[in-house]
């Protein structure tokens, strides 16, 4: 029963990761470089959110859909601004790193200075109980949990089935050869922004409706999202998805289990202990 | 007074971490991205050892050092031979597993509450805090000589050669993974010594010094000024720290209703000027100091075909 309890514990917790990761995994892939900016993009999301649903009085799930395009397009603007110039440029991948940690410092505390620090509230639609299988929910968790893993279905499909999934495979894998067949290797690139943009949104305001918004609430995703993704194997949408959840469910046991703060230090461990014994080199 | 010689204090230890960060990262090619997991081990290591066990300052700054350098070993072991984002996640992580451990080991650390105090070494004399930056002041002095020294020297130039390529650097018969673990841990044992002699400065410890906001204050600091020339650490957390935390926090006339906004404020000035520093001179504002190699005359023999000049 306790398993039981940690998978479903762990899968409601680790919806919002499961689309953060992705994303990130996306621009990975994509791009060759760890976008540690990318927490502004989920929480640009949770503030989009908090625009349309408590200033401009939205119902909550109709602020969902324009959250998220905004994300995306604050996610393009940025790479269309910054990153591109700099992979133009010839910028290592260290340094692209800490180009965006630049990047997540300007947004971030730009934000701070424009709309304040303090916590915000999403206005939630009617919370209610429910049972599933046995165990306890409210209505919003399930929707959420539905939504995300439809979500990263969709991803998932967008990937490896059509033809701007097999463009940015193509890409990451043979650059020159995939430029040779005529693939506009900045569209897609766009293209993969604007979608790593719209997961990290909507990423940002699940996990701000079941808490709260704060200027914070993305860069404190950030080193679980960067580990799952690099445990993931670097780059595989497929590798993310399944090391999220893992990685939720595993938090949700050792939570259920122990202390819930050695559940952190056990996960980090973990992670370190996967890094170590994955055995290649170009992890 | 007092709060401007803590301040520079303060300003001392974010030079010497970023002097130490530049062997690292500037010589070595290590992206340690857990500066202040170490620099806390050293910090939390010599106040549990001085409040709970009444070890002296001496050996507890000693001991705490020993710690950090042995974690920085293992952890070393572990994953220094993976790829560079694999040790930045890795550091990342070992930083943020300090941090939580310093809050839930309560019977130790005191937790969220805080440990103190942890006084000056001599405590008898007034200008005790005076006499303690001058102490800071010659340990970092001496990292730089060290930096200097190790620039010119052997093991430098290995280390640089690791950088640049590790495989041609093995290829000549150097031991890369040796050299890289013995310069990580022994750089990390410094980083922790660094936080030793941050304990009497701070006197108060608590979880919140853990935040890694330290790590990137510091790596800033290293990237604007210059992240493989000597100095570059020094001008670095001039224009940084030097510049907002001590002179317009001291002096600026911000008006009380914006107080709050400056710490803020400055942290965004921090990110402009990472983007721009990468995106315009990407070896920071010194540039890259090459090692001082005396020129050889060619023998006259070799040259009789033309050489290209480059």
């Amino acid at each position: 029963m306790l398993l039981l309890d940690a998978i479903f514990i762990g899968l409601l917790e680790a919806s919002p990761l499961v689309l953060a990761a992705m994303g990130f995994t996306l621009i990975f892939y994509q791009n060759g470089f760890m976008n540690i900016a990318y927490a502004e993009t989920i929480t640009f999301g949770a503030y989009f959110a908090i625009l349309f649903n408590v200033v401009l009085g939205l119902h909550f799930y109709m602020a969902i859909v324009p959250s998220m395009l905004f994300s995306g397009a604050l996610s393009v603007a940025v790479y269309l601004a910054v990153f591109r110039p700099a992979l133009n440029r010839g910028v290592g991948p260290t340094e692209m790193i800490i180009l965006s940690v630049g990047v997540s410092f300007m947004l971030r505390y730009g934000l701070i200075l424009a709309v304040g620090p303090e916590n915000l509230f999403l206005n939630e639609p009617n919370i209610s109980y429910m049972q599933f299988l046995g165990m306890g929910a409210t209505n919003l968790q399930l929707i959420a949990l539905v939504l995300v893993f439809a979500i990263a279905g969709i991803l998932y499909w967008i990937i490896y089935n059509t033809g701007l999934g097999e463009q940015m495979r193509g890409l990451a894998n043979n650059h020159e050869l995939a430029m040779a067949s005529g693939i506009n290797p900045h569209r897609t690139s766009v293209a993969i922004w604007f979608v790593a943009g719209c997961a990290g949104g909507l990423s940002g305001v699940f996990s701000g409706v079941f808490a709260q918004v704060t200027p914070y609430m993305g860069w404190n995703m950030i080193l679980i999202t960067m580990l799952v993704t690099i445990v993931a194997g670097i780059g595989s949408v497929r590798g993310a998805l399944v090391a999220a959840v893992v990685a939720g469910i595993l938090t949700a046991f050792i939570t259920l289990v122990s202390k819930p703060l050695y559940s952190e230090v056990i996960l980090l461990l973990a992670f370190i202990g996967v890094l170590t014994f994955r055995g290649s080199k170009a992890a | 007074m007092d709060y401007l010689i803590f301040s520079f204090s303060l300003m001392l230890v974010y030079i010497g971490l970023a002097q130490l960060l530049h062997i690292q990262f500037g010589l070595l090619g290590i992206p340690n991205f857990g500066v202040v997991g170490f620099w806390g081990i050293g910090l939390y290591g010599t106040g549990v050892l001085f409040v709970e066990f009444s070890v002296p300052l001496l050996p507890s700054i000693i001991l705490a050092s020993g710690m950090s350098a042995l974690l920085a070993y293992v952890l070393s072991v572990l994953v220094l031979q993976r790829s560079g984002q694999a040790i930045l996640a890795a550091t990342l992580a070992l930083a943020a597993i300090v941090s939580t451990l310093v809050i839930t080991e309560k019977q130790l650390t005191n937790g969220v509450q805080g440990l103190g105090t942890i006084g000056f070494p001599f405590g008898k004399l007034d200008n005790r805090n005076a006499i303690f930056l001058g102490i800071l002041a010659i340990v970092v002095g001496s990292l730089f000589w060290g930096g200097a020294r190790l620039r010119d020297s052997r093991l430098g130039r290995s280390m640089i050669a690791i950088r640049d390529n590790e495989e041609l650097a093995a290829s000549l018969g150097k031991d890369t993974s040796a050299t890289k673990r013995m310069t990580f841990a022994f750089t990390c044992g410094l980083m922790g010594l660094l936080g030793g002699l941050s304990a009497p400065l701070h006197q108060f410890l608590v979880p919140y010094l853990l935040a890694p906001s330290l790590t990137f204050a510091v790596w800033i600091a290293l990237v604007l000024g210059g992240k493989a020339h000597n100095f570059g650490a020094m001008v670095g957390v001039f224009a940084t720290f030097g510049l907002f935390d001590i002179l317009v926090e001291t002096y600026a006339p911000v008006p009380t209703e914006y107080a709050l906004l400056v710490p803020n404020f400055k942290l965004f000035c921090y990110g402009v000027l990472l983007v721009l520093i990468i995106m315009f001179r990407p070896t920071g504002i010194l540039g890259e100091e090459g090692p001082r190699v005396r020129a050889k005359p060619a023998p006259p023999t070799l040259r009789s075909a033309p050489l290209e000049e480059d």
